[in-house]
């Protein structure tokens, strides 16, 4: 089978590798022996790090790295001293090992294959032993698998690209505060894809202007408004000026449409006193949801996780600042496995692509991440860049959040690609609509609802979508002029991350 | 106003006939059809009435129509809603929801604002149905 | 196919027409599956081209109606009415006069309560569950007590007359059971009678027919009559027909379950013997002889 088609086995248990690849995977090289702690310096696939013929336990992490090693370096011995660096080893050998269970601690590389048509990447499978990590931190997870390796000089370029996370340490996570059924029951709306915007300009409002926008948005239709991801407190908008426009404007909203509505109230801050005092007070003035960004850092979400669940609250996370490592296929760390993380670590939306939008998402691996939010148990998929199968314990679902560069026109698209729950944000296309920001809400709910009903009624929504919108657009002006406005935008552009592994016609899909 | 609650509210009234196939989808979905009845259209009253159980093991519409048309021949002038329940694990809950019949006049909301210290406001939502007492509320 | 979306036309090809909806297939499987009930058959495909040209009709709109479709099944128990209910159902499916084709089948006591205030809803929930496809109704005159004038059968009656008057696009009834009750039954409810489109007689199996059903059953059950125990079961339907609770099919069923019984009973009494598979499949003439209708023949009930 040449390495470029799809393997349809379940990856870290199989030993079917492919024939020009057996030899890499053949033997073990582990010195055994007193001849293993001798003083000096051990290559790392001598020293136990490769293991081509481990199995990997049930309660073992896995992790699937992409290593590119520096020109001349042994693919398995890179392999090997990534799984060395990422947990017991050191530069030299040790004495001290010996006064450890250091084989157990030991990390396992199993199996090394090249990447399909990348010259020069390989992908690194790593067991790691359940003991080596502390139960419920994600500071500690990623501290120990990426926390040193990513700079380690025989490598140029080292990405993390996915991560089995066994039920075992699943269980030890709280997970999302309040989940995709509780946040729809709290909210009230079912059956349709949650609506929300971004309050644009992103800076410069005062709080009396920016909560004028939350009003005319909730007004015209839309469940959520959001603040963006740098709405702190700055000169031109202090916290608390904000969060009480906002809540009059939700208030005032939820009266005026006899509907439960929402405004994402960012509680990132420089410390976690400020954030918690941010917190408490959206709650005091009984907003249903507050925000924060990845940018926080991973303690510091998992305590905001574990308020918002205290608090009845559901925790909206904008992945601010990912890009700078989940973009490159070379380097860094996939989106999929800060997906994983989230979902551990217990925010209740996420933002995780539009396909058709403005910012980065290739449609299969964007279809991975959507998955791997909203199922309860995902199978291996290589086609969506998901390596292996994934079992969540029953925690929560995650919100997946499409926001960047959508319009009421791709509302069949949108449907198709993200699914029913979803929450579309639309900011420039409802604040930027001709004829006024409740205008624009109200395109996009008619736009969303007349496709749900085209949907259920069995039509081809994705083929007839455009027809859909015309039908509904004459009994609705606004869907009318949005759908003229903005009928011929579209972002097509060269994905920087895909799958790389493609079906191939004789896989049945 | 118009309570815009439930799935397809911004879309003219649904005919009977779009009714019956969303009651339809929810039925080969494997969900349970319920109607539900409310004079208090409040955003936050989750518990509407409700006329009988909802309906298990149905294969056809035809069904959940003719409650629904026993449904509005009692309460015409009130809120009835459709809800279809799933059971499959993971979900347990509401999958659809919406309006299917509404009273001639909604008079919509009161908003109350309680000045509290530090500018906090204590808001209050009412309908001005509640005002009279129930079942004499649209007339 | 669905017939509200079908095209109008002014011009059918009726081959390409009945390949189409493909109820000749039921038609032949209806054939297979049952022996005899020759009349039931020939009524059957009537029925059947009867609604094919109905469904042309509608289409080139010559006509809109939803026809009544109601029917009754007369006949004694075990003659096959429920397995041709479900076949008609499948017709009626195929050809877009029902939607869902599913048979729920009931007697009275799933339609009527037994208080007041009971009746209305478990008839509706019966009906609920039937819309889209055909209710069947066993022993139906049972709904009707002529000597209780408040038996709350008559709730469940007018509810389910209103609803094939009213509802005919959305289901099917077909009432059923044994021919002269049933004819009492509609003279005492003419509404019933005037609902009911097509009314199938189903006639007593022969005994021969009744031999050849008791074979299929065993056929199917990988069992087989020897030549003796074959004959002595020609004389066990013979003698078994005289006796009172006779009901055909059903009959024949219940005795071969003993049959199967009393051959096991005597395998299991020789356990030195190696069994064949021949040995396990044959009913032999001692299985048959040893039922009691042989012994008291004339004198005693379904049971033996």
């Amino acid at each position: 089978m040449p390495p470029n088609e799809l393997m349809t086995t379940t990856i870290p248990t199989s030993r079917r590798t492919p024939p020009e690849e057996s030899n890499m995977n053949m033997h073990s090289m582990t010195v055994r022996g007193k001849d293993r702690y001798k003083s000096g310096v051990l290559e790392y696939k001598k020293m136990g790090y490769w293991e081509p013929d481990y199995q990997p336990k049930d309660t073992d992490i896995i992790a699937l790295f992409r290593v590119t090693p520096q020109d001349g370096v042994d693919p398995v011995e890179a392999s090997a001293a990534v799984a060395g660096e990422s947990s017991t080893a050191t530069w030299t050998v040790v004495w001290t090992d010996r006064l450890t269970a250091a084989e157990k601690y030991r990390a396992k590389c199993f199996r090394v294959d090249p990447v399909p048509n990348s010259p020069g990447q390989y992908f690194a499978y790593i067991a790691y032993d359940l003991d080596l990590f502390e139960s419920g931190s994600i500071a500690n997870l990623s501290a120990s698998i990426i926390g040193n390796v990513f700079g380690f000089k025989p490598l140029k370029a080292l990405r993390l690209e996915d991560m089995r996370l066994p039920v075992a340490y699943v269980k030890t996570f709280q997970g999302p505060a309040t989940g995709i059924v509780v946040e729809r029951e709290r909210m009230d709306k079912f059956g349709r894809p949650l609506l929300g915007a971004t309050v644009k300009p992103k800076l410069g409002l005062s709080g009396r202007n920016y909560g004028r926008v939350v009003y005319e948005a909730l007004k015209g239709g839309l469940d959520f408004t959001k603040d963006d991801e740098n709405i702190n407190s700055q000169p031109f908008m202090h916290w608390r000026e904000r969060f009480l426009y906002c809540m009059e404007a939700v208030n005032k909203a939820q009266a005026a449409s006899g509907e439960i509505k929402g405004t994402y109230l960012n509680v990132t801050a420089g410390t976690m006193e400020d954030m918690y005092e941010r917190a408490e007070f959206a709650k005091e003035l009984g907003s249903v949801i507050i925000m924060i960004d990845l940018v926080i850092g991973y303690t510091a979400i998992q305590s905001m996780a574990k308020w918002a669940r205290r608090n009845d609250m559901i925790l909206h996370l904008h992945r601010a600042g990912h890009s700078t490592y989940t973009r490159q296929r070379s380097h860094g760390v996939s989106f999929r496995v800060i997906a994983k993380w989230m979902r551990l670590a217990g925010v209740d939306h996420i933002h995780a692509g539009t396909v058709v939008g403005k910012l980065e998402g290739d449609p299969a691996t964007t279809r991975g991440y959507y998955d791997i939010c909203r199922e309860d148990y995902n199978p291996a998929r290589l086609e969506h860049g998901v390596f292996f199968d994934q079992h969540w314990a029953s925690l929560n679902k995650l919100m997946p959040v499409a926001s960047g560069g959508i319009h009421a026109g791709q509302m069949h698209q949108l449907l198709d690609h993200l699914g029913e729950d979803v929450i579309l944000q639309f900011g420039g296309g409802t604040i930027g609509h001709p004829m006024g920001i409740q205008a624009g809400a109200t395109a996009n709910r008619v736009a969303l609802e007349a496709m749900i009903l085209a949907r259920n009624e069995g039509r081809d929504y994705l083929r007839e979508g455009p027809e859909i919108l015309a039908k509904a657009a004459e009994t609705c002006t606004p869907l009318k002029s949005a759908l003229e406005v903005w009928k011929d935008v579209t972002f097509n552009y060269e994905s920087t991350d895909m799958p790389d592994y493609v079906p191939t016609p004789s896989v049945a899909m | 106003m118009r309570v815009t609650q439930g799935c397809f509210s911004f879309l003219p009234d649904l005919t009977d006939e779009q009714i019956s196939r969303q009651v339809q989808y929810c039925l080969e979905q494997g969900w349970a059809v319920n109607i539900e009845f409310t004079d208090d259209p409040h955003p936050r009253n989750n518990f509407w009435e409700m006329w009988g159980l909802p309906m298990f093991d149905l294969r056809d519409a035809a069904g959940v129509m003719m409650e629904l048309n026993e449904c509005r021949k009692v309460y015409g002038n009130s809120y009835i809603r459709l809800s279809a329940f799933d059971s499959s694990h993971g979900w347990e809950s509401v999958r659809l929801s919406f309006i299917v019949n509404r009273p001639k006049d909604e008079p919509g909301f009161r908003l109350e604002r309680h000045e509290m210290a530090g500018r906090n406001i204590r808001y209050t939502t009412s309908s001005y149905a509640t005002d009279r007492p129930e079942g004499r509320r649209y007339g | 196919m669905d017939l509200d979306t079908a095209p109008m036309t002014d011009a059918v090809n009726l081959r390409d027409e009945l390949e189409a909806v493909g109820i000749e297939e039921i038609l032949s499987q209806l054939d297979r599956e049952l022996i005899g009930l020759k009349p039931v058959k020939t009524r059957i495909r009537e029925i059947a081209s009867l609604l094919l040209i109905e469904r042309i009709r509608k289409r080139m709109g010559l006509t809109s109606d939803a026809p009544t479709l109601h029917m009754s099944f007369t006949g004694n128990p075990g003659t096959g009415k429920t397995t041709v209910a479900l076949r008609i159902a499948s017709i009626l499916h195929r050809l877009g006069f029902v939607r869902r084709g599913q048979v729920v089948s009931v007697t009275r006591d799933e339609l009527v309560g037994q208080y007041i205030g009971h009746t209305a809803p478990k008839t509706k929930e019966i009906l609920k569950k039937a819309m889209g496809g055909v209710l069947f109704i066993d022993e139906a005159y049972y709904l009707h007590r002529p000597d209780n004038e408040r038996d709350y059968g008559q709730e469940a009656i007018e509810i389910l007359l209103q609803v094939m008057e009213t509802q005919r696009e959305d289901l099917v009834v077909i009432l059923a059971g044994y021919g002269d009750r049933m004819d009492k039954f509609f003279a005492s409810n003419p509404g019933f009678r005037s609902r009911i489109a097509h009314h199938i007689d189903f006639p007593d199996y022969s005994d021969d027919e009744l031999l050849d059903i008791a074979e299929l059953m065993l056929r199917d059950m990988n069992y087989g009559f020897t030549p003796d125990a074959r004959a002595e079961f020609v004389r066990y339907i013979a003698l078994r027909k005289k006796q009172p609770l006779f009901s055909n099919a059903r009959s024949i069923r219940n005795a071969l379950d003993r049959l199967r019984l009393r051959q096991a009973n005597r395998l299991v009494a020789d356990l030195d013997h190696v069994l064949t598979v021949d040995d396990i499949r044959s009913i032999e003439a001692s299985d048959v002889l040893a039922s009691r209708v042989f012994r008291k023949a004339g004198k005693s009930a379904e049971a033996s």
